[in-house]
């Protein structure tokens, strides 16, 4: 029923999953067969025409499966009304598939309508929906999708795809049409819903990146949906299983090794902080006690909001209000290492707080403690790497032979 | 008598009723090309002319063909005029609304690059604008021409040219051995005349649509 | 994001069963500006008529009761022959866009196009050696002519739905009924109510043709006035027959004003 607390996903099998059109020899999905647990966020990436959405589309019979089955919590829904099947299952599409003539709280109450949930009932979960993706009831309640942007648009699309709270969201593409800026915030907020609510998420996208964000486990599809490798983003990242998948790595797999790592799972380190409200006393005490000469204020909410250096109490005369720099960049928890880091480097000081779900401070990041954690993690890769390095290195040897044989070819210019 | 004895027998009014009634819609439509490209230049680079052009077209439209050949008759009589005034004027609306249309959905870095490597104004018109809202012009045109096939019928009761004659005769002789072959001869010209006028013009649109934009 | 098809106001008129594209856009002045010019003229010409002196053929023509009889049948016609076109081109335009039937729609539109070729008058002059004179083949004229607009844009009003939008309906668990009624239905009724209005105008229009088949219709007293050569007479009656179809005009646009869903009106 309608109440957002550790509700799990289910799970999800797909037994030999084939989708032939017509009387085409080439099926458009071969024998799909995969196990999802609950809970667990899947990504299907894999190029163009490789058939992932056809696959996703099949968890939900948007599209028939030609043979094979669908078991969702061990209950095989292969054989039931596909009707009432898509109502106990969240999806999702690109540019969020709104219905332009109703309002977004009709949106979001059209599957608990159609559950024949009572008016009430129906009324509180379009706002929790709402307060749930960050969109302000009251603002957004009565609004048609044409007055959002395409971040909100989407954000609605996804509160609608959970509002009859199903245990599997299908999600496919969702935040293709969106400009990167609104997409990395789109996927920040899945990542934080996904904290609470623990669904069973299936994800489709072409972007790599976006997989390795936002997936525990990522499928890469090559054509016909055979799946070159389904494991971890870290194992695909460190050890891909063959060259199909290392070029659909690309280049930069350290980079993107950032990616994978969140800032809750580095160590944050804490520095002194003082309230607004605070007497001066108490604020000159905690700066001549702390080890660095630098204490944050936090407002009336918790929230990071100036700098304050020894000597900037004495320029400002001693007016906490005048004092400090203004805090310009923070990173919330969710965030990824990469994130951190760039923020860390677009920093003067070169440190940044971190904050919590609301905000709230909780630490602080700085360049020292983001090296040793990406060292940590390398180091640890590579460790795993090792036993796959002599496979790895046969490989690019031959790779150089090649392109030895292919360099002295164009020598003769 | 069969319809086509009757055809056979009557082959010389039919004939010169066919191809009064196409030199009719054929003039009809020139006049009105002309002046309703020309409204549609004057109009398009203005939001509120442009409205009003159309506004204005869609009101005639509305006026039921055969009300206004009776609005027409008290001040222009009988015939011909009357007739060649309502074609032109129910012409109007889909060729000036395809020409603002058209005119204005010319992508503006084209009139700019024209401007850019030196076009004056007119020549921009001739040599760009009008050649890329062709397309759209033509088949305001083909609209066009398809409705005053029909008003032209009507207006032969009102003494003007055409198979509308044949389809009048026809009805007021209902009961009469030749009325069905009558009526159902000018019908049956006027929907081939029709068709010809816009297999012609399709034609016409292939061979002065650029290549380069054709669909 | 795509709201319902046909809304904006920059299409061209591609087709003359296609009633969308003109840009009928309801302005509040036009609202007001309307009934005004044609409460005028009709009151204009009322007063002429009653200050000059009418020969016995004018009385005669011009009686209340005739002219009464006249504007009434014609209302009577359009009423009749648009309800009878909603209910046969709204569920044929519907039909002939769900699965199987879908492959016969060109066929549908052919017909459709070559049907608008044929002269409504000699339309109506054929249905007499099949049905006889009288309103009743006025009526089958008027539907059978008014009915290919209505289908026309219904049919293109349900096509022209984004196909995302029916897929998220399906994929939220809408059944296909579901998905027609609260999705397909409501996003094509700017292009259904733009063909129902253009069938209104039509209708209004072949009326006046009713006369020729002893339909009946303010087309009679234009009839008369050219037969009898009787200017007050044609004037009277055209004069009547214009405002008529301004005033059903501007009643189909305050019901698009009210019928279109909010969430499609332009911004």
């Amino acid at each position: 029923m309608p109440e957002g607390d550790a509700v799990t996903g289910a799970t999800i099998e797909l037994d030999e999953l084939t989708k032939r059109y017509g009387h085409s020899a080439q099926p458009a999905v071969d024998g799909v067969s995969m196990e999802i647990a609950a809970g667990e966020t899947v990504i299907l990436v894999g190029p163009s025409g490789c058939g992932k959405s056809t696959c996703l589309r099949m968890i939900n019979r948007l599209i028939e499966p030609t043979s094979g089955r669908i078991l969702i919590n061990g209950e095989d829904v292969t054989g039931i009304d596909p009707v009432k099947l898509r109502r106990r299952i969240g999806y999702a599409i690109q540019s969020s598939g709104l219905f332009p003539h109703m309002t977004v709280a009709e949106n979001i109450a059209q599957v608990p309508k159609m559950l024949g949930w009572s008016k009430s009932t129906v009324r509180d979960r379009v706002e929790q929906m709402l307060d749930l993706v960050g969109l302000d009831p009251r603002e957004f309640h009565g609004r048609y999708p044409r007055q959002l942007s395409g971040g909100q648009q989407q954000r609605v699309g996804v509160a609608r795809a959970l509002a009859a709270d199903p245990p599997v969201l299908l999600m496919d593409e969702p935040f293709g049409a969106v400009d990167p800026i609104t997409r990395d915030h789109l996927q920040d907020e899945l990542i934080r819903l996904q904290h609470e609510l623990h669904k069973t998420i299936v994800f489709v996208t072409h972007d790599f990146d976006e997989a390795i964000k936002l997936g525990d486990r990522i499928a890469v599809l090559r054509e016909q949906s055979h799946i070159a490798q389904f494991d971890t983003p870290e194992a695909i990242l460190t050890n891909p299983a063959d060259d199909f998948v290392s070029g659909f790595v690309g280049a930069g797999a350290a980079l993107k090794r950032l990616n994978l790592t969140r800032v809750r799972d580095v160590g944050v380190v804490d520095v002194p902080t003082a309230a607004m409200d605070d007497p001066r006393e108490t604020v000159v005490d905690r700066l001549r006690e702390g080890t660095s000469n630098e204490l944050l204020l936090l407002d009336r909410r918790g929230r990071p909001y100036k700098w304050l250096r020894t000597g900037d109490l004495a320029l400002a005369k001693g007016s906490l209000a005048r004092a400090g720099t203004p805090v310009t960049g923070h990173v919330s928890r969710d965030a990824t290492l990469r994130d951190a880091l760039e923020a860390v480097l677009t920093d003067s000081a070169g440190r940044v707080p971190v904050t919590g779900r609301r905000g709230e401070y909780v630490g602080v990041v700085d360049m020292e403690t983001l090296m040793n954690s990406v060292h940590e993690l390398l180091e640890a890769d590579r460790m795993a790497a090792i036993e796959h390095r002599h496979d790895l290195e046969e490989m690019r040897a031959h790779h150089t032979q090649e392109q030895l044989e292919a360099g002295f070819g164009e020598g003769g210019r | 008598m069969s319809f086509w004895d009757f055809v056979g027998s009557r082959r010389q009014q039919l004939l010169m009723d066919t191809y009064q009634h196409a030199s009719a819609v054929f003039q009809c439509m020139v006049v009105a090309a002309v002046i309703g490209i020309g409204i549609g230049m004057l109009t398009y680079r203005n939001e509120r002319a442009g409205r009003l052009a159309i506004a204005t077209t869609v009101t005639i439209m509305t006026i039921p063909s055969y009300a206004l050949l009776g609005l027409l008759i008290p001040a222009l009589g009988l015939g011909v005029p009357p007739t060649v005034t309502a074609l032109v004027l129910y012409a109007l609306l889909p060729i000036v609304r395809n020409a603002i249309v058209g005119l204005r959905g010319v992508d503006p870095s084209l009139v700019d690059a024209a401007r850019g490597i030196g076009m004056s104004r007119a020549a921009q018109i001739a040599r760009v604008e009008l050649p890329v809202a062709w397309p759209t012009i033509l088949t305001g045109i083909r609209v066009a021409t398809q409705m005053l096939m029909g008003i032209a019928a009507i207006a032969a009761f009102a003494s003007g040219p055409g198979l509308g004659n044949e389809i009048f005769a026809g009805i007021s002789s209902l009961g009469s051995a030749n009325s069905l072959n009558q009526v159902l001869a000018g019908t049956l010209g006027i929907v081939v005349l029709a068709l010809l006028f816009d297999a012609a013009l399709v034609l016409i649109g292939r061979l002065t649509t650029s290549r380069g934009i054709r669909a | 994001m795509t709201a319902g098809p046909g809304t904006e106001e920059a299409q061209p008129v591609t087709s003359a069963l296609q009633s969308a594209p003109m840009p009928r856009k309801v302005t509040a002045k036009k609202l007001i500006v309307t009934p005004i010019v044609i409460v005028l003229a009709l009151i204009g010409t009322y007063v002429w008529i009653s200050n000059v002196s009418l020969d016995p053929i004018e009385k005669n023509s011009l009686s209340g009761a005739l002219v009464r009889q006249a504007l009434w049948q014609h209302i009577r016609l359009t009423a009749y022959s648009t309800f009878f076109v909603l209910v046969i081109a709204i569920p044929l335009g519907i039909a002939l866009t769900r699965g199987g039937v879908r492959k016969a729609s060109p066929v549908a539109t052919a017909i459709a196009n070559l049907g608008q070729s044929i002269p409504s008058i000699g339309l109506l002059a054929l249905l007499t050696f099949w049905l006889g004179i009288g309103p009743r083949t006025a009526l089958v004229g008027m539907v059978a002519y008014a009915v290919l607009p209505v289908l026309s844009n219904t049919m293109s009003g349900l096509r022209g739905i984004d196909p995302q939008l029916v897929d998220a309906a399906r994929g939220i668990g809408m059944s296909g009924f579901g998905v027609l009624t609260k999705v397909e239905l409501p996003l094509a009724v700017p292009l259904i109510l733009a063909g129902v209005r253009n069938a209104l105008v039509l209708n209004v229009g072949t009326g006046t043709l009713a006369g020729f088949v002893s339909g009946g219709g303010l087309g009679t007293l234009i009839t008369n006035g050219i037969v009898t050569q009787r200017t007050r007479v044609l004037i009277v009656g055209s004069v009547l027959a214009v405002a008529l179809a301004l005033f059903v005009d501007w009643l189909a646009s305050l019901a698009e004003l009210q019928l279109t869903p909010r969430g499609l009106e332009e911004s």
